[in-house]
């Protein structure tokens, strides 16, 4: 007799962003595109993630040491619906959480990601372009233990670290100007979009190739 | 009341503006400080004096009063609500080049914000400590999200002369290079009035405006110049070379008095509370009568 073992009990709901109302598809953009600054065009997240509360996203671990919440903690600058709940996160976020769970155990100590730190929508008055944050695979982290990253050679250092942990990952580089970072460390896994099992198949039909909705 | 004027002859009401100006040099030449200025306006009378009330001053931390008022236009037009969130990061670019600064955890009055570095907290939460405290990080922190041109903009419309807003609190780069705040006393008194008339965008806005400034946790100034019973809305502002404060004052059975007193010191000089609580004095003593029982 076959065992269904497929069955998960992640509580958060998938979904297809391009169902929801306007307000949302507005300032998530699921299947659009952005540029990134040199000019490449990056099609964003089409599946998200349903958070319904803050208790949720308290409650909620995308790994062993990191609930939804810590990814989901922006201010005013985001867009207006998407600073109460429901809130949505890009599948891909549980993979940064997993990348982000090599460090904390290399560290022992907590990770902290700053406000405006984790997913941030294309919409968010402190995205330019194409932000990986937009894709819920980068996080701005402000401290580590009781240490905050405020200095070039702590921000170095973890950065070297997470270098050797976690192959492929990009950090900003250093310095005072703009797109350089110098009061907090930036990891990115690039534009990952994930796309899990219970999501449904596209429909794929040459005229409607081009139609972003 | 904590200070006390030499005896001399009864302040000169308001009503001899003359008089009450001679006392005014006459305490600025005492006092050895390089200058002063005083700007009252009497709500109870409808009578306005200024000693140098339009002389310049560097703003230091009276500059807050305007970001105060910029943060509840922005609540007013909607761009903000006070519960809103906003992120605390202790990264801001200079009004003179761009370069980034950050406002040094041991020259600020409030350590409170800094330590909620990466975490969050509320627009109302952040007026407070600029106000009661004088956060120089929450000012920053306003500043930067509001916009300088909008709050610029802002003093603009509500027709505020007297008060010059041109960059953030420890800019080192844009201070070494002449960009400064600037205030003038009448121009401090005329902000205070709408507040105090509870014309600052709505009754409502300005009655919480004057509830932060009722927070005000320095009370050397103004606060020790006037009776007990007084109560005052105050914002004070030191820097190495200026002392200033300026408040509103309630006292009982009459409307409240606006006033502001600006001075400016050489660096090592000593008195300068003593000196704006001897001011605070002498306006209250020209409103409301001398007081002997105290001297």
């Amino acid at each position: 007799m076959a065992t269904d073992l497929a069955v998960t009990n992640f509580p958060l709901r998938l979904i297809d962003a391009r169902q929801l109302e306007q307000r949302y598809r507005d300032v998530l953009i699921p299947g659009g595109i952005l540029y990134d600054h040199s000019g490449h065009a990056r099609v964003l997240p089409r599946y998200f993630y349903e958070v319904t509360s803050w208790a949720q996203a308290r409650d909620t671990h995308l790994s062993r040491h990191f609930t939804v919440s810590e990814f989901i903690h922006t201010d005013v600058r985001e867009a207006p619906p998407l600073r109460v709940f429901p809130r949505y996160i890009p599948c891909a976020t549980l993979l940064l959480a997993f990348a982000l769970e090599q460090l904390r155990d290399e560290v022992g100590t907590c990770v902290y990601i700053g406000a405006n730190g984790g997913y941030c929508s294309p919409k968010h008055k402190g995205t330019g372009g194409a932000s990986p944050h937009c894709w819920g695979t980068a996080a701005n982290i402000y401290r580590i233990g009781d240490t905050y990253l405020d200095t070039p050679d702590l921000i170095r250092r973890y950065a070297s670290l997470a270098h050797e942990l976690i192959p492929t990952v990009w950090t900003r580089p250093l310095g005072d100007a703009r797109m350089l970072t110098d009061d907090h460390l930036h990891i990115d896994l690039g534009y990952v979009l994930s796309l899990p099992r219970e999501a449904p198949g596209e429909t794929h039909n040459l005229k409607l190739a081009g139609d972003p909705l | 009341m904590s200070i006390r004027v030499p005896r001399r002859p009864p302040v000169p009401s308001l009503r001899s503006p003359g008089e009450l100006q001679g006392r005014f040099a006459e305490l600025e030449e005492l006092s050895q400080a390089r200058s002063l200025a005083v700007a009252i306006s009497d709500f109870e009378t409808g009578h306005d004096f200024a000693y140098h009330g339009d002389r310049w001053f560097h703003a230091a931390s009276t500059i807050k009063l305007a970001v105060l008022l910029g943060v509840y236009g922005a609540i007013h037009r909607g761009d903000l609500l006070p519960q809103s969130r906003v992120h605390v990061r202790n990264r801001f670019l200079s009004a003179f080049d761009g370069t980034p600064f950050r406002v040094r955890v041991d020259r600020d009055a409030n350590g409170e914000v800094h330590r909620e570095i990466g975490r969050t907290l509320r627009v109302s939460e952040l007026a407070e400590h600029m106000i009661a405290s004088s956060s120089n990080l929450a000012t920053n922190l306003l500043l930067d999200l509001i916009g300088l041109d909008t709050l610029q903009r802002t003093l603009v419309e509500l027709g505020l002369e007297g008060i010059d807003l041109r960059r953030g609190v420890e800019d080192e780069a844009a201070f070494d290079h002449g960009i400064n705040n600037r205030v003038t006393a009448r121009g401090l008194v005329g902000l205070l009035q709408l507040i105090g008339d509870e014309r600052a965008f709505s009754p409502e806005y300005s009655r919480q405006m004057l509830d932060i400034l009722h927070r005000q946790l320095f009370r050397s100034g103004i606060p020790a110049g006037v009776p007990r019973e007084a109560r005052v809305a105050n914002k004070t502002g030191d820097i190495s070379t200026v002392a200033h404060d300026a408040g509103l004052v309630y006292l009982p059975g009459r409307k409240p008095y606006a006033i502001a007193v600006l001075t400016e010191w050489e660096p090592s000089a000593t008195g300068r509370a003593t000196t704006i609580a001897a001011a605070s004095y002498i306006g209250y003593a020209a409103l409301v009568g001398d007081r002997v029982d105290g001297d």
